[in-house]
């Protein structure tokens, strides 16, 4: 019997915590049945659409695009749009839906969709209570809600019916055929599939009990009684829907009408930018000359006006002008606002750009092929990235709203999946695992991304992997993971239209104010083919804005990104010294590993450190080769195939500035592009499988295939697989070479800052706080290292930002700003400063009399030790602030007032030791200029024959060391396979020490608990790079307590930590206080 | 003092008792070795467990905390009639003028001391003239695991040495306390009080300082609230002439049972045990215990329960005291009183309580649904008091279901269309039924959860019909396995399930 059916009815897992499949698994299993076209018909939205489009189109099956509305007053409909204009309808109609309801809800009613009805096919679902007794009430009642949606719908309508295996199948189907016959509704087998295989039913139950809050034991009659809702084959929907044979090829009718596809979405961009008279391309081109002018006022040079030429060539060939033209809108809007930004991306570091002035990386200076990044036979958008300042991009994003209207902007999704540790989280609770097993499980998954044997970690959680419902629950879970949970707004990933956004994708309400989110996230929208602009905040040009208004106001330079003096050696010298402390992202651990191996000695070694130190080249095994070449110990050589199969210097091109070492992600794309002949088609296969889906057996195929065609034409197998690893490593995050230059000109400005005016760029750096690796802290010292003199807060003479003042000697000395106060309320300190005039605060009343501000930020400015200009300490400010008076001051009444009380008796407060200072210090302001905790410690520490971080920079490699110093950053590579990097700091400068996983196994609770350690181990010594390889740690943070409290008693440190011995009465216990219990700030932990 | 009993973790191993709060699952109290592991109360779980993968971890019960607190308040009252609890987890005794009784103080506590260690409990004893104190001495003294003492007069010096923490006072108030330089009460006690009092917030902050400075020291009267008695709820008779005959012990009892029902009535309360004690003259006695269904005050109720039992008691030389008890009593509203009292029916309430009584709790039950897809297991026996809840509706709407379903299902064998057809005819206890009507399938999948672990059971789903023979018998049977699936899990196998 040969028989066709299409599935119309299809729940996908982005019906979140409702469909148990991916739509490639759903798509996949459709082929292998051989289903003749498959429809994704999620709950209320089209987020899953583009997924099961690609799946579909690489499985070759025709996908039906479509939507299951739930609606308020009338029954289920799925809903099928007919061509590209009922689509547009259909995302309205969502749209509509969504931006009445709170995120992540639908509010739709009948009329809403007669309103959007034409040309899209509707099927009419039975509720899941309907049964076919006549006189069963809700029967009667679906009867008239059916003929009410036949009246107002202006659109075919069928009646669905699915084989539920309830045992009354036969009684529903010929009672819903009379039905559908009586309200003119032809019949429509669907099977109302939720997952693609039986196999699946246990995971979807899981889902059912997260989605209902209970455990597996719990859910009852909640979960399905069998696991019939899978895909089912031609033959086996014919043979249930035996004597309704119609019903079923019904279902090809349907697929055949609905022939759009969301290949037809074309891109239309925005024409504003466009003058009218004039063609975006004849535009573009005009601002690219005027442009190159203002760059280049001496003339432009010859090889830059022959790259202009080449790249706008291709930019019409490609039609991308109005792409060009909108993101140079954007950039104008943010020049106008003063407002620092650069470009990054693809299509960023062209010469175009850079006379448009998105970027600022001279292309005379940097050898960036345009075309290399974007060429024709790759069908992919261009990609141009904006950073702005961090602290104004919301002006940004509010121009882009207002320039566009909500109707055509909007920010694309991302997509929340669940991670290997919520999958076990939600799973593990289904499953009725206690919470204590649970956390335990999450707790030893600490960072481990799921690369570990499974059997180990569970061993070190203290549980057996051998217990069969473990064994499940973590099967479970693996499964679980990749689910998309949730949409969530993408940081700045704008999608900007011609005609209405909302007639291309659903577009929903954010969960913050003012923002509406699109339903796809950015790689929907790439494959697609759909455009957007990246609108990111960035730290560091908040900085470097407030260093280059610093310059102009007290050193007289006017300096813009593009302006900075070009190749100083001096910036170099100190980069090789790894002195980058504050410089963009070369001040990381690592980076700074690297800076004195790599020694960079012109813009384009940056452009290398920058993207070096990666997972992408460090998993490929490529740092090595590119080091020894570069040191000349490596001849360099360049891969080739055999020669029968092509010029063997065919990846020469490809490799040639990083001297036969791919390091960069365009590079490995390359490689498969040149070397493993993959096809436009592939290599975007493989981008995608790299970035988004990490589909294990997708990823595996590309592998094979990617690593047999290069051996089969003649290359190393090793290095083939090396190439393909370092994929691996890009796709989790990718660092092409287009991004790296743009990084790396900033890389090059902050640190030319910090070479050349120290204290501005720390003065720079402190106003833009939070931002960077380092605490304000180590900023302060490494400024002062370098010479700064830096003046503590001070009420009298700090502004709310950090300041330059003029220094004792020359130049300019550094005031700290108000803003590092904890607690202090910008406009409290603004009103203080305003009301501080030019007359300095004489003493504690006229203070209270001017200032104008509560007694409790004059007590946080107490505790801050801020009144030392008018003579008292922290601890006697507090004294006296304390004795103020909560009503408002009168003069005249003073005298009376004190009658009263009686006058205030001089009283002697105990001395505040230094150490409590500090320690204080640390407390309210998260640093301290008046002496290093660990200098209090010395004495005993010196006793105990531990070094200082100073004396372990002069022993030699292999040497036995003692180090003890309070932790800064706490990291744990993802690449660096389990091995923990520690920063400690004492008095004399940090140390850096090394973790292994052996010795972390013993030491777990100092590693990652202490915030004072003291380190046993050896020195490894790598030329300027020095580590102490931990062997053994203890945990003295007990002394930093003893500090604080003032005592000098570190002999028995632990006397009042004793829980134990010392029963701690509850609530009145000192450590519970927030504010003694943090100490010194908690070190920054990334993992 | 932390709770170590109940847990199967050995006392070596790091253990804590957690509890949910706003920032997620913290600790609430650690075990030695927890604490020796760095871990303390208000950690979050998490961060613990990294520190200490191995810790072990329940459920902090701060209402049974509480009820063993309050136990042990009770036993302490060996020493003194006047002690209470203090905060969660502390106690306070006022042995005043009842410390030679063991010996003098030092000895007082060091029998207290060994008595706690012996029930499991680590405690700390403070002892000083005034409440608080001895509070101070017992969280703040140095000296090791000795009771702090102050000898009588010496107890403003002790105070001296001792931190501010030491005077009962709120977080906030010590924080400033510090934070002005102020660790030790010397150091408070040093300041001009009108100083002192400046700096406070309040006038009710600043004069909570001094009062608990005073009290410390005695300067100022504390009031101690002494634990009283629990409400108890007690019938009792006593006999000049011992009685011999249980006839008189029935008389005795009805009278009770009225008396004790009156009281409860007057305080709306009800019982759910009740306790008859008998106490012999040579100081022997007898009790028989009851537990009542629901919560009741019904005199004669009680009296039928307790009638059945009472002829157990020996009488043995004579019984001069009789006591009747609710143990469990529970607020119970009043009910209308009946009018009617001849011929009118027992509450089955009441039966209940009689067939349990007699025949055992676990013998009288009642039948409730469970939310289940398998048949066999959709139903469950429930207390026998629940007999009025009402069934909760399902869902989805399934076909009828047997009224009679058989404990195992038995095997039958079937001629059937395959792959889902009803059975056309079958065997069961050897007889052939042709069948003339069927319906179905319904499919019920295992309940694969059920099934972890246990691999030899298969996974096969069940397709059940409902089904009628020529002689109009109805039956529900089902095919066991798919004939689909046949090669993975077998040939399907057929059984009869219920009759109709």
């Amino acid at each position: 019997m040969s028989c066709a059916y299409a599935e119309l009815q299809v729940t996908t897992n982005f019906s979140f915590l409702r469909g148990g499949s991916h739509a490639h698994e759903l798509a996949a299993r459709a082929k292998a049945l051989g289903l003749s076209a498959l429809a994704v018909t999620d709950r209320n939205t089209l987020a899953g659409a583009v997924r099961a489009h690609i799946a579909a189109k690489q499985e070759g099956l025709q996908l039906v695009v479509g939507a299951r509305l739930d609606l308020h007053d009338a029954p289920s409909l799925l809903a099928f749009p007919r061509d590209r204009a009922a689509y547009g309808r259909l995302t309205r109609l969502l749209t509509v839906g969504q931006r009445r309801a709170v995120k992540g809800e639908c509010d739709l009613y009948l009329t809403d969709v007669a309103d959007h009805a034409n040309g899209q096919i509707f099927i009419a679902l039975p509720p899941d209570d309907w049964t076919w007794r006549p006189a069963d009430p809700g029967n009667q009642e679906f009867e008239k809600a059916l003929r009410q949606v036949n009246e107002r719908l202006d659109a075919p309508l069928y009646l669905a019916a699915s084989q539920l295996y309830r045992g009354d199948d036969r009684s529903r189907i010929v009672a819903l055929s009379a039905l559908a016959a009586r309200c003119r509704t032809p019949l429509i087998a669907t099977n109302d599939v939720l997952y693609h295989e039986p196999e699946r039913r246990p995971l979807q139950d899981v889902l059912t009990c997260i989605r209902e809050k209970c455990t597996i034991l719990q859910a009852g009659l909640r979960l399905e009684a069998n696991a019939e809702r899978h895909l089912k084959g031609p033959d086996e929907m014919a043979r249930l829907f035996r004597g309704y044979e119609e019903a079923v090829s019904q279902t090809l009718e349907i697929a055949r009408a609905c022939t759009f596809s969301l290949d037809e979405l074309a891109y239309e961009y925005p024409d504003e930018p466009t003058p009218p008279g004039k063609t975006p391309q004849q535009h573009l081109e005009d601002l690219t000359e005027a442009g190159a002018r203002w760059r280049y006022p001496k003339g432009v040079p010859d090889k830059v006006a022959e790259t202009l030429k080449r790249e706008l060539a291709l930019i019409a060939e490609l039609n991308y002008a109005p792409y060009f033209l909108t993101v140079y809108d954007i950039v104008k809007f943010a020049r106008a606002q003063d407002i620092l930004c650069q470009g990054r991306g693809s299509a960023a570091n062209s010469a175009v750009c850079y006379c448009l002035g998105i970027t600022s990386v001279d292309p005379a200076q940097i050898d960036l092929l345009f075309e290399r990044f974007v060429s024709p036979e790759r069908k992919e958008p261009p990609d141009i990235d904006v950073d702005f300042e961090h602290e104004r991009r919301e002006e940004v994003i509010q121009y882009i709203y207002r320039r566009y209207g909500r109707e055509r902007a909007g920010l694309a999704a991302t997509v929340i999946c669940y991670r290997s540790r919520s999958a076990l989280r939600e799973v593990g609770k289904t499953m009725g695992l206690k919470e204590d097993s649970l956390s335990a499980l999450a707790g030893i998954m600490w960072g481990m991304r799921a690369s570990g044997e499974p059997d180990t970690y569970v061993r070190e959680a203290g549980l057996d992997p051998t217990d069969p419902l473990l064994q499940r629950t973590l099967e479970l879970a693996d499964e679980l993971m990749g689910f998309p949970r949730h949409l969530s707004q993408h940081v700045g990933g704008f999608v900007l239209t011609r005609g209405p956004l909302s007639e291309v994708v659903p577009i929903a309400n954010a969960a913050m104010e003012d923002r509406t989110v699109i339903e796809w996230d950015k790689d929907d929208l790439d494959a697609l083919g759909l455009l957007k602009v990246d609108v990111l905040g960035l730290g560091m040009l908040s900085c470097i804005h407030k260093c280059f208004d610093l310059l102009s106001a007290h050193y007289g330079r006017q300096l813009d990104l593009a302006g900075v003096p070009q190749e100083d050696p001096a910036v170099y010298d100190m980069l090789c010294k790894a002195d980058s402390i504050g410089v963009f992202q070369v001040e990381s651990r690592a980076q700074m590993n690297m800076l004195p191996r790599l020694k960079p000695r012109k813009f384009y070694d940056l452009v290398i450190e920058v993207a070096i130190v990666r997972p992408g080249p460090i998993q490929g095994d490529m740092v090595h080769p590119y080091l020894r070449r570069r040191d000349g110990i490596e001849p360099v050589d360049y891969p080739r195939p055999g020669p029968e199969h092509g010029p063997p210097d065919e990846l020469e091109d490809v490799l040639k500035k990083t001297l036969g070492v791919p390091l960069f992600q365009e590079q490995a794309m390359r490689i498969a592009i040149v070397a493993a002949k993959f096809s436009a088609e592939e290599a975007n296969q493989l981008r995608y499988a790299m970035a988004t889906f990490r589909r294990r057996g997708t990823i595996d195929q590309l592998k094979d295939k990617f690593v047999a065609r290069m051996v089969a034409r003649g290359y190393d197998p090793e290095m083939a697989e090396r190439c393909f690893k370092q994929i691996e490593g890009f796709g989790e995050y990718g660092f092409p070479e287009s991004h790296s230059a743009s990084f790396s000109l900033l890389v090059y400005v902050s640190s030319w800052l910090k070479c050349h005016y120290p204290a501005a760029f720390a003065c720079g750096l402190l106003n833009s706080q939070p931002m960077g690796f380092y605490a304000p802290a180590q900023i302060v010292r490494d400024a002062s290292e370098h010479g700064v003199e830096v003046r503590p807060a001070d009420l009298n003479w700090s502004l709310w930002d950090s300041t330059l003042e003029p220094g004792a000697e020359q130049g300019w000395a550094l005031r700290l700003g108000l803003r590092l106060v904890e607690g202090l309320r910008e406009n409290d300190a603004e009103r203080l400063i305003e009301r501080r005039h030019d007359h300095p605060f004489e003493n504690i009343d006229d203070l209270w009399r001017r200032a104008g501000v509560s007694r409790a930020t004059l007590e946080r400015l107490a505790a801050a030790d801020t009144f030392r200009s008018i003579g008292l300490d922290r601890r006697q400010a507090l004294w006296e602030v304390r004795a103020l008076s909560d009503a408002k001051p009168l003069p005249l009444f003073e005298y009376a007032k004190a009658r009263e009380t009686g006058p205030d008796p001089a009283v002697q407060l105990p001395v505040m030791a230094l150490s409590e200072h500090v320690v204080n210090d640390y407390q309210t302001m998260r640093l301290s200029l008046k002496a290093h905790p660990m200098e209090f410690l010395r004495a005993q520490l010196r006793r105990e024959k531990v070094l200082s971080c100073e004396q372990v920079r002069a022993l030699k490699d292999g040497a036995p060391v003692c180090v003890a110093g309070v932790v800064l950053v706490r990291q744990r590579p993802g690449s660096a396979k389990g091995v923990i990097f520690m920063t400690i700091e004492d008095e004399t400068g940090i140390a850096n020490a090394v973790v292994w996983p052996k010795v972390l196994e013993r030491y777990r609770k100092t590693v990652i608990g202490a915030r004072l350690v003291l380190i046993r181990g050896r020195i490894q010594r790598h030329e300027e790079i020095i580590h102490v390889v931990a062997g053994r740690l203890e945990d003295r943070s007990a002394w930093l307590l003893a500090l604080a409290e003032g005592t000098r008693d570190f002999a028995s440190p632990l006397a009042r930590a004793d829980e134990v011995r010392r029963p701690s009465p509850g609530s009145w216990h000192p450590s519970r206080h927030p504010r003694a219990q943090r100490i010194i700030p908690k070190s920054r932990d990334f993992h | 003092m932390i709770r170590d009993g109940g847990c199967s973790a050995p006392p070596e191993a790091p253990f804590a008792l957690v509890a949910a709060g706003e920032k997620g699952i913290t600790l609430t109290a650690v075990n030695a070795a927890a604490a020796r592991e760095g871990l303390g109360s208000g950690l979050g779980l998490s961060d613990a467990r990294a520190r200490c993968p191995h810790l072990r971890s329940t459920e902090a019960e701060p209402e049974n905390d509480a009820r063993a607190l309050l136990k042990l308040a009770r036993w302490c009252g060996r020493y003194s009639p006047s002690l209470n609890r203090d905060g969660e987890q502390g106690l306070w005794i006022d042995v005043t003028g009842a410390a030679h009784l063991f010996g003098g103080e030092a000895s007082l506590c060091g029998d207290l001391t060994g008595s706690l260690a012996r029930f499991g409990f680590t405690a700390r004893l403070g002892f000083a003239d005034t409440l608080g104190a001895a509070w101070a001495l017992a969280r703040f003294a140095d000296g090791g695991d000795a009771a702090a003492i102050a000898p009588a007069g010496e107890t403003p010096q002790r105070l001296n040495g001792l931190p501010i923490e030491g005077l009962r006072l709120a977080p906030d108030t010590i924080t400033l306390l510090k934070r002005l330089g102020l660790r030790r009460i010397s150091e408070l006690r040093r300041l001009p009080r009108t100083s002192l009092q400046r700096r406070f917030s309040s006038q009710a902050v600043a004069q909570a300082v001094l009062t608990r400075l005073d009290q410390a020291l005695g300067e100022r009267k504390e009031p101690r609230a002494p634990l009283t008695p629990p409400p108890r709820y007690l019938a009792r008779a006593a006999f000049p002439e011992p009685l011999i005959s249980s006839a008189g012990v029935e008389t005795a009892l009805g009278q009770l049972a009225h008396d004790l029902c009156a009281r409860l009535g007057r305080e709306l309360q009800g019982t759910r045990e009740i306790a008859f004690t008998a106490y012999r003259v040579d100081g022997s006695f007898a009790e028989i215990r009851v537990g009542l269904s629901a919560p009741s005050r019904a005199a004669d109720h009680m009296v039928r329960l307790l009638d059945e039992k009472i002829q157990a008691i020996d009488a043995g030389f004579g019984i001069d005291c009789l006591t009747l008890a609710a143990s469990a009593a529970e607020t119970l509203p009043p009910e209308q009183d009946v009018f009617v009292t001849q011929g009118t029916r027992a509450a089955p309430g009441h039966l209940i309580d009689r067939l349990s009584n007699r025949l055992g709790a676990p013998c009288v039950f009642s039948l409730g649904p469970r939310a289940s897809h398998l048949p066999e297991r959709a139903e469950q026996r429930r207390s026998p008091g629940a007999l009025n809840e009402p069934w909760a509706e399902d869902p989805c709407p399934k076909p009828p279901r047997p009224l009679f379903l058989f404990a195992r299902p038995e095997p039958i064998a079937v001629v059937a269309e395959i792959p889902e057809g009803p059975p056309a005819r079958f065997t069961w206890r050897r007889v052939m039924r042709r069948i003339v009507r069927a319906d179905g399938p319904e499919r019920i999948a295992p309940e694969w959860w059920q099934a972890i672990g246990r691999s030899s059971r298969k996974d096969r789903p069940r397709d059940y019909y409902r089904i009628e023979d020529e002689a109009g018998g109805r039956y529900w049977v089902f095919r066991e396995g798919l004939y689909q699936a046949q090669a993975l899990t077998g040939v399907p196998q057929w059984y009869l399930h219920g009759l109709f």
